[in-house]
């Protein structure tokens, strides 16, 4: 359906793998890291269109992330993922969209697919 | 007269003669006696006849005819002898005549004795006697003092002529005895001779005039002053015929007199002084008038006068102040004025204490800045040292005179006394006579050590009272610049005392509140407030310390109360300090809050990441397999999915309520707010069917987090929508109160119980089976977000009102104004 690549970075991996199957259903090509250095080597590697970043990550913070994916490439779209709604703690973030993870992923596909119409 | 007759005349005299007859023979035999000698024996006289004289009157009588008789017998001759006779203690007295009876051959045979008492001629003879011999000595008396009298006494006939002088007047007046007698009052000055005559002429009428001050001129001219005494001289018919005068020299007396005046003047100039330097308790104008007082002609009469003062912890002596004049101009220019102006003492004294405080001498400046350290030896150090005053004649013979003044004033002979108060030195007081040369006599230094004396108390005074007057300011200042209110009551209630903090606080002025009973004034009662500190320290007597909430002030007040004695210990009042709290209370419960916040934070956070990642794959996962079941199993994999969600939406609000929410504000209609909360719980109330009252007063615009205030408003009309029944009534008001919005929502639901009241906005405080307990306190902390109020009233059984104000900020009030 689409030849979108989403990159998907969180450590917990029945996320990862809830969200791979998700977007795998509507069409992308799902690529996955769990912790920052793979994230930023699928990044690399991968050269994704979309990354969904989980904060909270063992070896480095998804800010950290962020700013070095940001650096490499400005244009691509990020959505911060988290548990924990971060957003007026870093109020500026260079990330394009947020959303606090829930069980009903519509918003975040939803949120995806604007994006990526882009 | 012949023989018979004469016989006869014989016989009636020897038997009624008073005087007492005895007839002797030589062997002293009583030949016969008359009747009349009864008088001195005890024997009747019949009984006498025969007997011997010698025994029977010696026995029986006190008189002794025989003795008498003996002279008579041994010569022949007429013999008298007195005799004192002493009877029952009375004295009289006897002359006994003895004649003798001669025979023919001229013997002697017998003797007749006469006894005559005499005892009345002899006391007359005896008082006269003690009489001469009295007035003998009176006149030698009276001739001795008058001619050793001090005072001349001087007697003149009714002319003036001088007839008697004593050596009191040859003293006084110089004139000896002859030089004065029969001359015309020669001691008298001509211009008294008229005034001298007028006192003649009332002496002359028989007045006596006593101690009369006047003038006399001695010999050699010199007028003196005497004390005079004018007696009229009288003879025997009690007429006048001369005059005596006494007078005395009281010239001397006098001197000493005006001594006694001039000392009595001084005292009482000292006494002035000193009266009027004790009620002057400023320091500098009391060392003015010190140093005016000895250097006015009036006062002391020093020239010139410096006051040093002891500075202790220094080790030095400092000018203080210094009075007199600079230079011989000066002091000619001053002593001129002086003399023009005549100003007394009293006037100048007056002047330094009331008038505007000048320091305009020059000699002063010549002072100000003089230091002279203690250790060094000179006079004025000695003076502090040795509590002892000098009077130095002559600077250049003393080697201890102090060089350094003497270079700055020059001078060549001053006096210092110390200023000892308490045993203590306070300083010296140094004078001179630089321009007029008098030389400093002892009598100065008696006087200038007794003035000294006063000083130095006075200035011990003015001292304290500085120190006093300081601390009185600072404590003052420490009353007024307090901010908690500090009243002082006295025991009937009424306001004695406040510092500003009150008057700020009531927006009264200080009269207004003084006087006053405390409580119409602080709580605006008929009657004292049942929480009155003031009265329970009254009751107590004790200091009292308590949280109260005051509603007429508005606020949370720690008052302490105080009970206040005199100084005999008897209860007067209470000094009340309130501090306002409230603020204090607030913040300390917010901090109470956002402690717990803060823990429960924590645990939110952990519950964030350890519950929310697992409750997603759940939840996903469930959704994943309700798309691929069917019949019960897709059910029970739905019935997954909407547990996750509730728990979602449960975790969502805990996360939320401990999140620090940024506050976003925006200019909002508070009616277009009230009206998209309603939007959104519309089913809610339709399906209860309630009746919604809509009350849409003048709200404004206010600037706040739209969001925010929804979550909040929104919280409020939940709870209401579950508390009321089916058809209760729920009413929305908007309208505006003290420059705030208010919201006010009232349900007729079952009301809050009264004890859960304090505790509806703690957090996880829930009566719901179904809540998270988060919901007021997530709206409490919206409003404070808004530096808004929230308050509720709630009765069981009739329902409950919400208010929450919220102030209209200034940005608010700046965009108004812009739209305006």
């Amino acid at each position: 359906m689409s030849d979108m690549k989403i990159l998907v970075v969180d450590d917990d991996l029945h996320i990862q793998r809830l969200y791979k199957e998700e977007f795998q259903d509507d069409g992308y090509e799902v690529v996955v890291a769990s912790n920052g250095k793979e994230a930023l080597e699928m990044f690399e590697k991968e050269n994704p269109d979309i990354v969904t970043l989980d904060i909270l990550l063992p070896d480095m913070d998804g800010i950290h992330i962020l700013r070095q994916i940001k650096e490499k490439n400005p244009k691509i779209p990020v959505i911060m993922s988290t548990a924990y709604d971060y957003r007026d703690d870093f109020a500026v973030w260079a990330s394009e969209a947020y959303i606090v993870k829930s069980s009903d992923l519509e918003e975040l596909k939803a949120m995806i697919k604007k994006l990526l119409a882009k | 007269m012949d023989e018979a007759q004469r016989q006869k005349f014989t016989e009636i005299m020897f038997e009624y003669i008073h005087d007492g007859i005895v007839v002797l023979d030589r062997d002293y035999r009583i030949i016969t006696v008359n009747k009349s000698i009864e008088k001195w024996i005890s024997v009747p006289y019949t009984e006498l006849m025969q007997s011997d004289c010698r025994t029977i009157f010696h026995e029986n009588s006190c008189i002794c005819p025989h003795c008498a008789a003996e002279v008579t017998f041994s010569c022949g001759e007429v013999n008298t002898v007195s005799q004192k006779v002493s009877c029952d203690g009375k004295a009289s007295y006897v002359e006994l005549s003895t004649y003798p009876v001669h025979n023919d051959n001229g013997e002697v045979v017998e003797c007749v004795v006469v006894i005559h008492d005499i005892t009345e001629r002899m006391i007359c003879h005896d008082e006269i006697l003690r009489l001469y011999n009295e007035v003998t000595q009176t006149k030698e008396y009276l001739e001795s003092i008058i001619e050793q009298s001090a005072d001349a006494i001087v007697t003149s006939d009714l002319n003036g002529i001088i007839m008697s002088w004593n050596k009191g007047a040859e003293r006084i007046y110089g004139f000896a005895k002859e030089e004065a007698i029969g001359k015309f009052l020669p001691f008298v000055p001509e211009f008294l001779i008229d005034p001298e005559w007028e006192h003649n002429q009332r002496v002359r009428g028989g007045e006596v005039l006593r101690r009369i001050e006047t003038l006399r001129r001695k010999k050699d001219g010199t007028i003196i002053t005497v004390s005079l005494t004018l007696s009229p001289i009288k003879n025997a018919a009690g007429e006048v015929i001369g005059i005596s005068g006494i007078s005395r020299d009281i010239s001397e007396v006098k001197g000493v007199e005006k001594e006694l005046v001039r000392r009595n003047q001084e005292l009482s100039r000292l006494f002035f002084i000193s009266s009027a330097m004790r009620g002057t308790l400023d320091l500098h104008r009391l060392l003015k008038m010190v140093l005016t007082a000895v250097t006015m002609g009036d006062g002391l009469g020093f020239n010139r006068a410096i006051l040093f003062l002891a500075d202790e912890k220094r080790q030095v002596l400092k000018g203080a102040m210094g009075v007199g004049p600079s230079s011989y101009e000066e002091a000619y220019h001053i002593w001129d004025r002086l003399s023009v102006e005549r100003k007394t003492l009293h006037d100048i004294m007056h002047e330094i204490e009331v008038g505007p405080y000048t320091n305009d001498s020059t000699f002063d400046k010549f002072i100000l800045d003089m230091e002279l350290p203690l250790s060094d030896e000179t006079i004025l150090t000695r003076t502090v040292k040795e509590m002892k005053q000098f009077n130095i004649q002559d600077v250049n013979a003393e080697p201890l005179s102090d060089r350094i003044l003497m270079q700055k004033v020059g001078t060549q002979a001053y006096a210092t006394v110390p200023l000892i108060s308490r045993d203590k030195v306070l300083g010296v007081l140094w004078v001179d006579n630089y321009f007029n040369r008098k030389p400093i006599t002892e009598e100065d230094m008696r006087f200038l050590t007794a003035f000294s004396n006063h000083v130095a108390s006075a200035i011990e005074n003015a001292r304290l009272f500085e120190q006093v007057i300081l601390t009185e300011q600072e404590l003052e200042n420490i009353f007024e610049s307090i901010s908690d209110m500090v009243i002082f009551v006295s025991e009937d209630y009424v306001v004695r005392n406040i510092n500003k903090a009150v008057s700020k606080r009531l927006g009264k002025t200080h009269e207004e509140i003084i006087g006053r009973k405390c409580y119409e004034v602080l709580h605006g009662m008929n009657g004292p407030w049942s929480e009155c500190p003031h009265k329970k320290t009254m009751e107590r007597r004790a200091a009292y310390v308590e949280e109260v909430e005051d509603s007429y002030l508005g606020g949370t007040f720690i008052t302490s109360s105080s009970p206040i004695f005199d100084i005999n210990g008897t209860f007067i009042g209470t000094v009340n300090v309130f501090s306002d709290i409230t603020e204090l209370k607030t913040l300390r419960e917010r901090v109470i809050r956002s402690e717990r916040m803060a823990a429960l934070g924590e645990v939110a956070a952990r519950v964030a990441h350890e519950i929310r990642n697992p409750l997603v794959s759940l939840g996903g996962f469930a959704r994943r397999l309700e798309k691929k079941l069917d019949g019960n199993l897709k059910e029970y994999a739905d019935i997954i999915e909407k547990e996750v969600g509730r728990l979602e939406g449960i975790l969502s609000e805990i996360l939320s309520f401990v999140k620090e929410t940024r506050v976003l504000k925006e200019m909002i209609d508070p009616h277009r707010l009230i009206d998209d909360i309603l939007t959104l719980v519309k089913p809610d109330i339709d399906e209860k069917n309630i009746t919604l009252v809509r009350e849409s007063g003048e709200a404004g615009i206010l600037y706040v987090d739209p969001n925010r205030m929804r979550e909040a408003l929104l919280n409020i009309l939940k709870n209401a929508i579950q508390a009321v029944q089916n058809n209760g009534t729920i009413t929305v008001k908007t309208y505006v109160k003290d420059n705030a919005c208010v919201f006010e929502i009232a349900d007729t639901g079952s009301g809050i119980q009264e004890a859960d009241l304090p505790f509806i906005f703690d957090p996880f405080f829930t009566t719901k089976k179904l809540g998270t307990g988060l919901g007021l306190t997530i709206t409490h902390r919206i409003v404070e977000e808004h530096k808004g109020n929230i308050t509720v009233e709630s009765k069981t059984g009739t329902g409950t009102t919400f208010r929450i104000s919220v102030p209209y900020s200034e940005e608010n009030n700046k965009v108004e104004r812009k739209e305006g």
